[in-house]
This record gives structure tokens, C-alpha cells and sequence, in this order.
């Protein structure tokens, strides 16, 4: 396992010895409050600096109310940072089909069929009707729903669901994909099997991801690096050296990864505990 | 034993969600609701032999005095006229409160100002305005109009309103993160799903529309089947005055039918 500290690898050394390998997503001390309604100002990213190189998957990770979900928002441009810079493919993000949003609760169009669903993704796309439906009808056949396609989201399973969603994210062929806790929503045992499909379609696609999730054996399965967040910041980056192509029982028996898991674990445990936020401060939960 | 097919058990599963007991067939159903009539016209006749039968009339009294109403062109003519008066009041009851429920949906300021004197408005009764409009348009078909308009117009209004209101923020979320413009979102996300919203609304309104209906020919120029009803109650005809209750009856029950007819038709996603 390799530590890189905190600012030591900034985006900005990045930038600059860019080649084939260019970043696609670049957030530069990013800072980013809200105001509550009650008129309090917090501080959801105090100072984030990370960056996502193309065809790489990122895990991100850390204590809920850490800014995870803030860092894709900003990421897609739906929400602007009040300070800093971020960028996606060089120039600043805005809402669209550059990036691919895959959202916790699936948020898929109850009224619409699974292929109009896919199909809302690429209106803004330069493409014809037909061309937007082929497009739609082999993203669907790549998340293997191409059977499903008329059927309306109530009549799909919750895994059905993500995988409408994931390749609706996946069709308008976004520089990066932002996963919000995509699979939490799911039972444990479809939630397993979407983690193998994902790999699948990595090794077939190579897109470059941003995920995130709570779970670090999820970050570890699925991710290339690792991203720890605690409380608006970023704490620490791991690469995950662990070879692909990948699968849940070899990956998850591989000596390396329970190293890292239970050395992660330690370090998530550690962050709760010591955050006067966490309804566990001061616990004495030592493992 | 018999065999439980994979679609079968699907169904039971589906039924055992929503209900303790088993969903009965259409056919068992249509059956009970013709059983049930046959005891509603049992009990009326019982009625009209033990209660005086010129207060209550039998069935077959009603039935006869139907074919006599029918043949004069009576009720035709007064079911014309009241259909005419309520279908023109309802439908410029949707003309209005659709739109105008959208428009304060779309703009908030809009919205929040109006939406005071909406729900005041809604609150009184509108019996209360009659003698004004009486005074203002007369006793003609204009006023009678007007009075449905009112009755229908506010239950629409209201509902196409906290329809568009109520948009869900995690659609439009999706839909604003693919690239979707305010319009597209406007369109694709928030009228869509204001339509059952806007349906319970058309449902109100066509209930209320049917009551103002009567009230407006019983209080203006008497005519249409609340004329009639006027005319028979006053002169103690009371075959011809259950003729009259049950047409009243019949309209309401196909308007509210055909609504939800129409509910179903767009709510077939809804599975």
C-alpha cells in the first residue's frame, strides 16, 4: 500500500506533466458552505483538493456528513464552489451529458418506460431520434435489461432499477461517471451481484468513476485509489494495488486487500470517534 | 394439489401487499354490486308498501311514471338542459383552473400571492354569492353557468396547484443533472406528475359541479332536472320526483366513472 500525504501530490503538480494520462476531473481548494434554514453557515468542504485521471476508478470514502455527496455535486455542476477551482475534461462542469450521475435512490421517471428513461439522458445530444434510440437500446443491452426495455420502473426489481439508471448515466458516454452510494439502497446479495456487473463492465468500458460509498470493502473491490474524507477534507489517498480483472470471492480473500481493510477500517474508526459531531465521540469501540 | 404457476404466485404476493384478504374476480364483483341492487329495490319496495305510497312510490310506480316522463319528452328535454348548463360550467371551470393552477405552480411570487384568496374563496360558501350573481346576470343559463363555474373551479385550481407545488426534487434533481433546461423540466418532470393531482381536482370539481347544477335551477329561472325536481317535490309527484333523484344520480355516477376511467388510462405506469 502506497501513502500519499495531503497536498503532497496537488492537482496542480498534475496538471502539469499532463500526457496521455490528463486528469478528466480536477478539484482545486475547493470550499463549499451552506446555508441551514435556520441561517447557521456550515461548512460542508473546507479545503478539497483531489483529481481523477481517465479510465481510473476512484472510491471515495469516510464518515456520513463528510461532503462526499457535495464533491460529485459540484463535480456534475449542479452546485458551484464558493472557492477554488474544479474541472472536468480542462474546462468547468456544468450539468449535462459530460458527466454521468448514478444516484442512490435510482431516480428513475415512474411515467416513462425504461427505454424513455435512458433516452432523457441524450435529448441535449446532437443525435436523431433513431440514433438516440439505438444509443439507449445498447446501453441497455450492455447493463442486460435490453428486455425490459417498454416495461415502466415500478415493475422492476430495486437491482433492475440501478442498472436502468447506470446505464442511463452510462449512454450519453460521460468523460466520468459519479456514483452516489449506488448500490446502498440495495439487499446485500443483489447489492454483490451489481458490484461484479460493475467490474464487468469496467473491464469491458474502462470509464473513469467517481464513487461513492460508506463500505470500504466496496472502495476496495471496485477501486483503483481511495479517497478518505473526513469532515470537508481530504485525510488521505491509497492506491489499491490489487490487480484486475477482479472478482468478489478471489479479491476479497486476497491477503492485501484484508490488510488494507482492516488498516482503512482502523483509520474510519479512529475519524468517527474523535469528531464532537459523531454521536459516537469518545466511545471506546477500540478493535 | 394444484399447481402454482410463477405468475400466479406473483399475483397472490402482489394482493397479500395490499389487503389481508384475496382481491375478488371482476365477475364476482359485478355479481355482488347486482346482488346488492336487488336488495336496494327489495328494501324500496318494502319501504313503499309499509311507509304511506304516495310518500315513497314503488319501484314499479317510478317506472312507470320514467316511461311517462319519457314520452312526453320531459325529462329528455330537462336532462339537456342540465347537461348543457354543467358541462359549460365545468368546462370552463378546467379551462380556467388548469392553466391558472400551472402558472401559480410555475412562478412562486405568483403562487404564494394568490393562493390566500384561493383557499378564502374555497372556504366560503358559495351559496353565498347566488343573490349577487342573480343580481348580475339575471336568471338565464349565464347565471346558472356561473354558479357551476364556481362550485368546479376552486377544487381544480387548488389541486393543479399543490400538484406542480409538489414536484418530486429528486427528479428534477436528475433531470437538471443530465443537462435538462428549466422548460424541459417544467414539461418532462413536474406536469407529468401533477397529473393525479389534477384528477383528484377534476373529480371534486365534478362532483361539486353537479351539486351547483341543482342548487343553481332550483335558486334561478327553474328548469333542467332541478326544476323538475322542484316542480314534482312542491306538487307532492313523487314517482316522477324519484325519476328525476335517480337520472341525477346516473349522470353523476358515469361523470365520476368516466374520470376514473381516465385515471386509469394514464396511471397505467402506476403498477
Amino acid at each position: 500500500m502506497k501513502f500519499d500525504r495531503v497536498g503532497e501530490t496537488g492537482p496542480g503538480t498534475r496538471m502539469k506533466n499532463a500526457g496521455h494520462n490528463r486528469p478528466r476531473l480536477v478539484l482545486d481548494s475547493v470550499e463549499k458552505r451552506f446555508a441551514r434554514p435556520d441561517g447557521e453557515i456550515v461548512t460542508a468542504l473546507s479545503d478539497v483538493s483531489m483529481s481523477v485521471e481517465a479510465h481510473t476508478f476512484v472510491a471515495l470514502i469516510g464518515p456520513s456528513g463528510c461532503g462526499k455527496t457535495t464533491v460529485l455535486r459540484i463535480a456534475n455542476g449542479l452546485i458551484q464552489p464558493d472557492n477554488g477551482a474544479v474541472t472536468i475534461a480542462g474546462s468547468a462542469p456544468k450539468p449535462g451529458p459530460e458527466t454521468g450521475f448514478v444516484f442512490q435512490e435510482f431516480r428513475l421517471i415512474p411515467w416513462a418506460t425504461v427505454q424513455a428513461n435512458v433516452e432523457f439522458a441524450l435529448e441535449v445530444l446532437p443525435l436523431s431520434r433513431a440514433e438516440r434510440a439505438e444509443r439507449a437500446r445498447s446501453y441497455l443491452d450492455l447493463v442486460g435489461l435490453s428486455r425490459s426495455a417498454q416495461s415502466y420502473p415500478g415493475q422492476l426489481s430495486g437491482g433492475m432499477k440501478q442498472r436502468v439508471a447506470l446505464a442511463r448515466a452510462l449512454a450519453s458516454e460521460p468523460e466520468i461517471l459519479l456514483m452516489d452510494e449506488p448500490f446502498a439502497n440495495l439487499d446485500a446479495q443483489t447489492r454483490e451481484l451489481m458490484q461484479s456487473e460493475l467490474l464487468h463492465i469496467w473491464m469491458r468500458h474502462k470509464p473513469t468513476v467517481l464513487f461513492v460509498t460508506h463500505s470500504v470493502d466496496e472502495a476496495l473491490l471496485l477501486a483503483d485509489r481511495i479517497v478518505l474524507m473526513g469532515t470537508g477534507r481530504v485525510l488521505e489517498t491509497f492506491d489499491v494495488d490489487i490487480e484486475r480483472p477482479r472478482n468478489l470471492e478471489a479479491t476479497r480473500s486476497d491477503a492485501r486487500f484484508i490488510a488494507m481493510r482492516d488498516d482503512l477500517w482502523a483509520r474510519i474508526r479512529d475519524l468517527v470517534l474523535s469528531d464532537p459531531q459523531s454521536e459516537f465521540y469518545g466511545r471506546n469501540l477500540g478493535g | 394439489m394444484p399447481r402454482v404457476t410463477p405468475r400466479q404466485r406473483k399475483n397472490t404476493a402482489m394482493a397479500d401487499n395490499r389487503l389481508p384478504s384475496a382481491a375478488p374476480g371482476a365477475l364476482t364483483v359485478a355479481a355482488a354490486r347486482t346482488g346488492f341492487l336487488a336488495l336496494l329495490v327489495l328494501l324500496w319496495w318494502v319501504a313503499s308498501v309499509n311507509v304511506a305510497r304516495n310518500i315513497i312510490p314503488s319501484p314499479l310506480a317510478t317506472l312507470e311514471a320514467a316511461g311517462r316522463l319519457l314520452h312526453a319528452g320531459d325529462l329528455q328535454q330537462a336532462v339537456l338542459d342540465s347537461i348543457s348548463v354543467y358541462l359549460s360550467g365545468y368546462g370552463v371551470a378546467i379551462l380556467v383552473a388548469i392553466p391558472l393552477g400551472v402558472v401559480m405552480g410555475a412562478f412562486n411570487l405568483l403562487g404564494k400571492t394568490l393562493e390566500i384568496y384561493v383557499y378564502a374563496l374555497s372556504a366560503t360558501p358559495r351559496v353565498a354569492f347566488i343573490p349577487l350573481i342573480i343580481v348580475l346576470l339575471g336568471l338565464g343559463a349565464e347565471a346558472k353557468v356561473f354558479i357551476v363555474f364556481l362550485g368546479a373551479v376552486m377544487p381544480i385550481l387548488i389541486n393543479t396547484y399543490a400538484g406542480v407545488r409538489q414536484a418530486d426534487p429528486e427528479l428534477v434533481e436528475m433531470a437538471r443533472s443530465v443537462g435538462a433546461g428549466r422548460l424541459r423540466i417544467f414539461t418532462r418532470i413536474v406536469l407529468p406528475g401533477a397529473v393525479p393531482y389534477v384528477i383528484v381536482g377534476l373529480r371534486l370539481g365534478a362532483t361539486i359541479g353537479l351539486i351547483n347544477t341543482v342548487v343553481a335551477e332550483l335558486y334561478t329561472a327553474v328548469r333542467g332536472l332541478g326544476g323538475l325536481l322542484a316542480v314534482y317535490g312542491n306538487t307532492f309527484r313523487m314517482a316522477e320526483y324519484f325519476v328525476v333523484v335517480l337520472s341525477l344520480a346516473t349522470i353523476g355516477v358515469i361523470v365520476t366513472e368516466g374520470l376514473r376511467y381516465a385515471e386509469q388510462r394514464l396511471g397505467r405506469w402506476r403498477t
